[in-house]
């Protein structure tokens, strides 16, 4: 089984800054690849095919919430050789 | 691990037990069976038992084993109160067995809500040895943790059930639920008074300190006689600064004796207070301490030298500055490494009392009162700089020990596909960088811990009155306006109403401070103080055991700190993001030339 990878930015920012966000992971998403990075650790995306998104909102009790989700399959990698076909997952 | 003979043992096999009266407590909730009825309540007398020897032993050792150090006593009684809650959690599991036999459907509890909670009590019981025998903090503090997050589970089956009951059907099974979910919750509380024990075990101090007890209670008691064994010394809290403060007062009924000091009087509160090398100027003509005006009793202060020399020399200069601002001092004493202090019991309230408790009209006046003194102190004791500050270094400084109570405070520095954000270090060098060139224009004397609960509003009087003043200096004033500010953001109270309170307190607190800022001409002040209160609210979360609340600060201290650096330069147009405060004063601090409030 291959280990997980796993990328978390938590912080507290105004619309400005949240925007310059967005759009750098638009541009990642528009050139189907995303690198993220946080301290040594870094993971690479790789957006693909169709790709299921959630858009969820909420309001309640005076607090707002709104969250994307995009997630997809990454593409088996196929490795041909002249005699064998091995598929994995990357 | 100290060992005590039988002692550790027995504690053991405690935790042992209540662990497998918790799981099988757990099972009869999925399954009830009479045989595991028989069971769990069968072992409850075995536990009962189990906790009384502890005890006896417990008392025993303290009581006749001399050679007990400090730690080694800290230590028993950590385990005597780790005992007496572990029975109570076992008693929580009989009492949940019993709500049961109430209930006509066993299937209305819901494993996928009473799960979370048992996994969360285990947690917590497997981690009592280990923290008991490696003294480690870490794991003691997510043993106290754990009653946040099992209020947080209660909090949501409750209200589930309530909103279900407005249907009114199955009104007695609902009704049970809650009762038996509130016994887990209930085990929550015990579970925070072992955390609470252990770390007492550690530190021989209580991380989480009630303010100021005495303050709130009417004395009857009048100063002190001529002896002092007749003075009943009770601690009340240990300071967070090492010094152990208790109050002092006559012993209802007591006579004059003398030579009993010890027996009598507590360990800590010998004939020595205040006595040969006392303050002239404060003791009596035979050298005792002077009593108490009005019938009050008296603080008594014990703990590092320095600190406590710090502060009566403090309380002298402020009382030289601003007769009645600060307590008087009866008397003082220093032997080879520790000194104390007897100084006066203010008569009022402190500050977060009037702010969460007082009539409106009351804390209208308190803030008057403290914003008309404030501008007063600062117009007088006003020294022209320029002076540097050090918000940054008193972060950097505090950062080991915001880590030990929240390992997850502080962050790597990320990158998300061209877009940053720098780590908590790099934060701090820039922000360290910038503060070099921002100088204070002037100093003021400051109180120098300006928290909230560290002042005496008596309304009789129409007073506010400083305390615990070791660390006043001449220093920027925004040193102090940051503290008050962040004292009352932190204080852990959400209900709407008081909620607003506070933040009206912060917003006038903060209009008066902007408005001596304009008449001052300090141009840079709004700059200094995101600067200060990053430091505030990042420092302030190594007493905030609510995690959610504790990382709310951490986000804000943070992005204070990435608006400074955005910045870059021209301070004088820089504006507070006063929204870190949540206090409502957002436009006002945007206005170009702020509103000059304070005349």
């Amino acid at each position: 089984m291959s280990s997980e990878e796993k990328f978390v930015f938590e912080s507290l920012q105004d619309c400005e800054s949240i925007r310059a966000f967005l759009e750098a992971l638009t541009e990642g998403v528009g050139s189907k690849h995303l690198v993220l990075s946080s301290g040594g650790e870094r993971i690479e995306l790789y957006p693909q095919g169709l790709l299921q998104v959630e858009v969820k909102a909420r309001r309640k009790g005076g607090s707002s919430k709104v969250s994307l989700k995009l997630e997809w399959k990454d593409a088996p990698r196929v490795e041909t050789t002249d005699r064998t076909l091995s598929v994995s997952s990357n | 691990m100290i060992t005590f003979e039988g002692l550790s043992e027995n504690f053991r096999f405690l935790v042992l037990e209540v662990s497998g009266q918790l799981r099988a407590t757990h099972e009869f909730m999925r399954a009830p069976t009479r045989e595991l009825f028989d069971r769990i309540t069968g072992r409850d007398d075995y536990i009962d038992n189990l906790k009384t020897i502890i005890e006896n032993k417990c008392f025993s050792r303290i009581h006749t084993d001399n050679s007990l150090d400090r730690r080694e006593i800290h230590r028993i009684r950590a385990i005597h109160t780790i005992a007496v809650n572990l029975e109570r959690i076992a008693d929580f599991c009989v009492n949940i067995l019993g709500q049961m036999a109430h209930l006509s459907d066993p299937g209305r509890l819901r494993a996928d809500e009473y799960d979370p909670i048992f996994t969360e009590i285990e947690a917590s019981l497997n981690r009592i040895i280990p923290a008991l025998e490696k003294e480690d903090l870490p794991a003691a503090l997510a043993i106290c943790r754990s009653e946040y997050e099992l209020d947080r589970l209660y909090e949501a089956v409750f209200h589930r059930i309530l909103a279900e009951m407005s249907d009114g059907r199955s009104v007695h099974d609902r009704i049970t639920t809650i009762f038996i979910f509130r016994y887990l919750e209930r085990i929550g509380d015990s579970l925070l008074n072992v955390g609470e024990a252990l770390i007492f075990s550690v530190l021989g101090e209580k991380i989480k300190i009630k303010q100021f007890e005495a303050l709130q209670k009417t004395l009857s008691t009048s100063g002190f006689g001529d002896s002092l064994s007749d003075i009943d010394f009770r601690s009340i809290w240990g300071t967070r600064s090492g010094c152990r403060i208790g109050r002092v007062e006559r012993v209802r009924g007591a006579r004059n004796s003398t030579g009993d000091a010890e027996g009598g009087g507590g360990p800590s509160c010998d004939t020595d207070v205040g006595g040969g090398n006392g303050n002239p100027a404060q003791t009596g003509p035979d050298g005792q301490p002077r009593p108490a005006p009005g019938g009050l009793g008296s603080i008594y202060k014990q703990g590092n030298k320095k600190k406590i020399i710090k502060e009566r020399d403090n309380i002298a200069r402020w009382s030289t500055l601003f007769p009645n601002l600060v307590p008087e001092i009866f008397g003082y004493h220093e032997d080879d490494d520790s000194a104390a202090l007897l100084v006066e019991f203010l008569q009022g309230c402190t500050m977060d009392e009037i702010v969460l408790t007082g009539d409106v009209e009351i804390l209208q006046n308190a803030m008057f009162v403290l914003l008309q003194t404030l501008h007063e102190i600062w117009e007088k004791t006003a020294t022209p700089g320029p002076v540097d500050t050090d918000f940054m270094r008193q972060m950097r400084s505090r950062m080991e020990s915001v880590l030990q109570v929240h390992p997850g405070l502080r962050r790597e520095g990320v990158d998300m596909c061209g877009a940053g954000a720098l780590s908590t270090e790099q934060l701090i060098d820039r922000c360290e960088a910038i503060e070099k060139t921002l100088p204070a224009p002037f100093t003021v004397f400051i109180h120098g811990d300006f928290n909230v609960n560290n002042l005496v509003y008596d309304h009789t009087r129409q007073a506010v009155r400083f305390i615990d003043l070791y660390r006043s200096r001449d220093c920027d004033y925004v040193q102090d306006i940051s503290v008050f500010l962040v004292s009352n953001y932190r204080l852990p109270v959400f209900e709407p109403a008081l909620r607003e309170r506070i933040r009206w307190v912060m917003r006038e607190f903060l209009l008066f401070a902007i408005g001596v800022a304009a008449e001052r001409g300090d141009a840079t002040f709004q700059a200094r103080l995101a600067l200060a209160l990053a430091r505030s609210l990042y420092t302030s979360t190594r007493f905030e055991l609510n995690h959610h609340f504790a990382k709310d600060m951490y986000l804000r201290s943070h992005y204070l700190m990435e608006r400074i650096v955005a910045h870059g330069g021209s301070w004088e147009s820089f504006r507070l993001p006063a929204e870190v405060l949540d206090c409502g004063c957002n436009a006002i601090m945007r206005e170009e030339t702020p509103c000059a409030l304070a005349s």
